[in-house]
């Protein structure tokens, strides 16, 4: 059965040290590998640093959602056109946001909200124990 | 303190005595050179030469004869002067024992490294040894924040776990087996490895093992074997944007895990050093490239042309 947490932190770079906390005993319980788990904090870290500079917040929500072997973790809202390039486009041959999400997460969804969105970062356990 | 008459009986000066017949430094002798700031300080209070003949008899003593008691003997006597520079650096965050440990084994160096026919004091000499040795501690041990010392001990029993467990699964292992394995809760891991970012060994020239002796193979040393594959690699990433910044190993190790798609473990296996390790380097390395985009401030290249950076 599907279990949602919510959280909601200051917009700060300090407070990405409790997420990745929350992440890190989340993604346990999932029996996700340090390799899986590493990949969920590179690529959360680096979308809400990249959501911090782009977008002025005062706070910061946060959804994740345990599903059989998936975590599905939610960001937003956001309005910056500009994180949405980030995540979306892909330069050839740059080490981006879009590329390093690709590389560290199975899928990366837009979610539309009228004039803004969110953002969804879903990782499927692989490494883990059969 | 000996007299001019028992030193004449007894002289451990005397660089034609037999071993047996040296005068041992006494404790009343280590106390009194502690006193007076170490050997050196010492030798001005009783006779500048009597001190540094001292040092070159128990140099002699070791390097010639290979007398580990006159090595010994040379430690023990300079100990006062790895405490007092032990003590500059105590209120860095780390045990001022520990700091004397480090500083001892700097000592060591120099006392087996001392080369004769230079003329120069040991003192002189030991002095940048013990305190490379200490600054190279903190540089490749040292915590950027303070961690408690019990996060500390399990963050480095993790490393060692982490790496009997991937050979031994064959696969990257689980919160849950690094606890079993290290005897830690789940979450003590968790915090161990959050805190192992604040962890300051990422030179390179610092060995595997985090020793960083002069001896010891740096990691540059384990990449030898990998040139042929970074050279390859060389033309496309160090046109990514920011790559240039970086050295060499980090642009191998961002290369490994994002163009070709290895895993951290396998990053760690190829390359020879410890998971955790990589995951610094990466993160570290992801920093720099964002400090050094963000410094570029490209349009081309991180947008579209024409689109509206808010």
């Amino acid at each position: 059965m599907a279990e949602r947490i919510d959280l909601e932190v200051p917009a700060t770079l300090n407070a990405l040290s409790t997420v990745r906390m929350v992440l890190g005993g989340l993604g346990a319980r999932l029996d996700f590998s340090l390799d899986d788990l590493e990949d969920i904090y590179l690529a959360t870290d680096e979308l809400l640093r990249t959501a911090l500079d782009a977008d002025p917040l005062d706070r910061l929500s946060v959804e994740v959602l345990l599903d059989e072997g998936v975590l599905r973790f939610t960001a937003g809202t956001f309005k910056s056109a500009k994180l949405r390039a980030d995540v979306t486009m892909h330069a050839e041959d740059c080490l981006d946001l879009c590329m390093l999400l690709r590389r560290t997460v199975d899928d990366v969804v837009l979610e539309d909200e009228g004039g803004a969105y969110r953002i969804v970062l879903v990782k499927r356990r692989q490494g883990g124990p059969a | 303190m000996s007299g001019p008459d028992e030193r004449r009986v007894n002289d451990p000066l005397d660089l034609e005595a037999p071993p047996g017949q040296a005068r041992a430094v006494t404790a009343e002798d280590e106390e009194e050179a502690s006193a007076h700031g170490g050997p050196a300080a010492y030798a001005q209070g009783r006779g500048r030469d009597d001190s540094e003949k001292l040092d070159q008899y128990l140099l002699r003593r070791y390097h010639l004869y290979g007398d580990r008691a006159a090595r010994e003997q040379l430690i023990t006597m300079y100990l006062p002067l790895v405490r007092s520079l032990a003590r500059r650096y105590a209120s860095r965050g780390e045990q001022f024992d520990d700091l004397v440990q480090v500083g001892a084994i700097g000592l060591i160096k120099a006392i087996d490294r001392f080369d004769l026919s230079r003329g120069v004091e040991l003192t002189t000499y030991a002095t940048p040894n013990i305190v490379g040795e200490i600054k190279r501690y903190f540089r490749d041990k040292g915590w950027s924040v303070r961690v408690p010392r019990g996060l500390q001990e399990l963050n480095i029993r993790l490393n060692k776990v982490i790496d009997e467990l991937v050979p031994k699964l064959q696969r990257s292992p689980t919160i849950n087996e690094l606890a079993e394995a290290a005897n830690a809760t789940p979450e003590q891991v968790l915090e161990a490895l959050e805190t192992s970012q604040a962890y300051n060994s990422v030179s390179l020239q610092a060995s595997p093992n985090g020793e960083g002796g002069e001896e010891d193979a740096g990691l540059i040393d384990y990449l030898g074997g990998e040139e042929e594959a970074y050279d390859t690699m060389e033309d496309r990433t160090t046109l990514a944007p920011g790559f240039a910044k970086l050295d060499k190993r980090e642009r191998y190790i961002l290369h490994l895990r994002f163009f070709e798609g290895l895993t951290q473990s396998q990053i760690a296996e190829r390359v020879g050093i410890s998971q955790m390790h990589v995951s610094r380097l990466i993160r570290r390395s992801l920093e720099r490239l964002r400090e050094e985009i963000g410094e570029l401030d490209n349009p081309q290249i991180m947008r579209p042309p024409g689109d509206d950076p808010r």
